[in-house]
């Protein structure tokens, strides 16, 4: 099994540095067609033509967008992406400082969208051929039809603004010292132990999560749904049932276990839908993740961070893929023994 | 009309253009088909009659009434049903014009989703091989960026505008047909009629339009009606970033985007276009499940 998993992995890294090269390399010409000049941004408005061109010759914008991009690789593979043009700090350092907020909040947001879907999906399967599926499945498209920005909008007005439940800004109170440790304030409170805060950074992540998990559950119930409908007249089962074990047991011990690997393949596949979503609901909720830095990149024209933000959200989103695809060996005796 | 059992146990038999047929007479009595498709014809009207509908010009500013409540609550005016934004512009206004903007970039952008996507899937999954592989590799490599990250990107390229955003979605959203279309391009690919065709010694351009395209023709439409309201939303997003239509032009992202500066004194002006745009994509959703289910023989047997 080991062996197949390191070759699982190696196949999946060996598939993405090309995927990584190439989108690296088209988000770099879609930039460069940028109408915009960033050179406009960088220099006072007294700056004369040849102060331009010096700023130019300096960043590199003079030469051909093939020698462009080949600078910008590799400087990019020795770690340095460039300084930001309106925050005036290496981008690296921003990613560094977001990256871990965006990751905490998405995968909170996955575990919520998981609470949601997993009962869900078994409630409108056991309620199969009754009224209350056609109830449900009515719900199922309504939730498909509010997209996470939405439901961002709402949950910030109705907890937070409307009963004042929930803090709907940042990701601590201000004034908190945000730690040096691992990025994601859940763990680095937990290991000093600091609760209070602990509790704080908790309740800031509740509504953004929230609002993630709710665009992605609807997603998640269908795949398992139907997984647990295809299997419903599987051999197995009718072998359960004639053992005589109740359709609740049979649904928990047998054919939920076999409808992991569906559900597991589409969180895979969708996981960008969520982490993208993350763009305007870290928006939304002043929260400084990496969607957060996009954004205001996009405003300022700040097109080295854009680069970066697009490469980080690239990378990411195959790691995610290598992890689930490794997921999927280890769950799936049949590709174990392969 | 013949009773529901011959009919279909001749659809097996009959070649796929009457299946559609059949198909569509099905579609017609289902609940969620008709009142999606109510819905869809509902905003599709405002949006056409948008200058004969709306009570006010969406762009007049009342400076003299800015941020008045819906008519219903206390202070409201019967001039502006649906109250007033910062500005002093009639919200319901603006949200009549705002389905034009909408229901446009909806609509342009599923056409040109289908046909980029349709044509490189039937391609694909017909002559398979290495320009399968090819196309399956950019498939695959395209959707490893978020979508939403990569129609920011490619917007901040192009530039904004209407027909930039058209572009955008049509470039980052022909990969979920492609993908779709083509597996069950290859499954058509394999059946009898598609072995018959070419020992007749029809050529493909013809097979491929004759009988390939029209027995995928249910899924590509079911994907086309879910479609426009992805591309509502992803409208909707770019325009709340400011990278959708000018300032002046009436679009529901923008009227979130300037209504989220006030919400605390008019949350009115937030929640009215957010239920627009809510009840115009789930309209095309119910259209789309409803057709997914009336259009898929396999479904219907089934009677989800």
């Amino acid at each position: 099994m080991f062996k197949s998993l390191i070759n699982v992995a190696a196949r999946r890294l060996a598939g993405a540095i090309p995927t990584v090269l190439l989108l690296s390399m088209v988000v770099f010409i879609v930039l460069r067609a940028l109408p915009a000049d960033p050179l406009a941004l960088l220099l006072p408005p007294n700056a004369t033509q040849a102060d331009a061109e010096a700023v130019r010759k300096a960043l590199g914008l003079d030469r051909s967008i093939v020698i462009q991009y080949l600078i910008w690789l590799r400087d990019a593979l020795s770690g340095d992406l460039g300084n930001s043009i309106a925050f005036r700090e290496p981008v690296t350092r921003l990613l560094a400082n977001s990256l871990p907020a965006t990751l905490e909040l998405s995968f909170v947001g996955l575990g919520l969208a998981l609470l949601i879907s997993i009962p869900g999906g078994l409630l409108l399967y056991g309620a199969r051929g009754t009224i209350l599926e056609n109830i449900l499945d009515v719900l199922v498209v309504c939730m498909l039809s509010i997209p996470s920005f939405l439901w961002a909008i709402f949950l910030l007005l109705g907890f937070g603004v409307m009963l004042g439940w929930l803090p709907f800004s940042g990701r601590v109170e201000s004034g908190i010292v945000i730690p040096d440790g691992t990025g994601f304030l859940l763990i680095d409170y937990l290991v000093t132990m600091q609760w209070g805060y602990w509790q704080n950074a908790l309740s800031h992540l509740i509504l953004p999560a929230m609002a993630l998990a709710l665009g992605f559950s609807p997603l998640v119930i269908r795949v398992l749904r139907s997984s647990l409908l295809e299997s419903s007249d599987d051999h197995y089962v009718t072998v359960a049932r004639q053992r005589g074990l109740s359709e609740r047991q049979i649904i928990l011990a047998h054919m939920l276990r076999n409808s992991v690997l569906p559900t597991i393949t589409l969180i895979g596949a969708q996981f960008g839908f969520l982490f993208g979503g993350t763009l305007l609901v870290e928006t939304i909720f002043s929260y400084p993740g990496i969607g957060n830095l996009m954004v205001q990149a996009v405003r300022n024209h700040d097109l080295p961070v854009i680069q970066g933000v697009a490469l980080v959200f690239c990378v990411t989103t195959l790691a995610i893929n290598t992890v689930v695809d490794i997921l999927y060996v280890v769950l799936n005796p049949k590709l174990r023994r392969a | 009309m013949s009773s529901s059992i011959p009919s279909s146990a001749a659809l097996k038999r009959e070649r796929p253009p009457s299946a559609t047929a059949e198909a569509l007479r099905q579609a017609i009595r289902s609940p969620r088909v008709v009142i999606g498709g109510a819905i869809v014809l509902a905003m599709v009207i405002c949006a056409v009659f948008a200058p004969q509908i709306a009570p006010n010009d969406p762009a007049e500013q009342d400076l003299l009434n800015m941020l008045l409540p819906p008519m219903w609550a206390e202070g409201g005016s019967i001039d502006y049903p649906f109250g007033t934004d910062s500005l002093g512009r009639c919200i319901l206004s603006q949200m009549i014009f705002g389905a034009r903007v909408a229901l446009f970039v909806g609509f342009v952008a599923a056409i040109g989703a289908t046909l980029l996507g349709t044509t490189l899937a039937l391609i694909s999954g017909y002559f398979g091989g290495w320009i399968d592989r090819v196309i399956s590799h950019l498939v695959d490599l395209w959707m490893s960026l978020p979508p939403v990250v990569l129609s920011v990107t490619l917007m901040v390229g192009f530039g904004t505008g209407v027909g930039n955003v058209i572009l955008s979605i049509v470039l980052v959203d022909w990969t979920r047909f492609c993908r779709v279309v083509r597996s069950e391009v290859m499954v058509v690919a394999r059946k009898d009629f598609v072995s018959a065709a070419k020992l007749l010694g029809f050529g493909n351009v013809r097979i491929i339009l004759r009988e390939i395209l029209p027995s995928v023709a249910p899924l590509i439409i079911t994907l086309f009606t879910l479609q426009v309201g992805i591309g509502i939303i992803v409208e909707a997003i770019l325009s709340f970033v400011g990278l959708s239509v000018p300032a002046g032009v009436p679009a529901w992202g923008q009227m979130i985007a300037q209504a989220r500066n006030y919400m605390y004194q008019a949350p009115w002006g937030i929640i009215l276009p957010i239920i627009a745009m809510f009840i115009t994509v789930l309209g095309f959703n119910l259209l789309g499940e409803g057709l997914r289910v009336t259009l898929d023989p396999r479904l219907r047997k089934r009677n989800i």
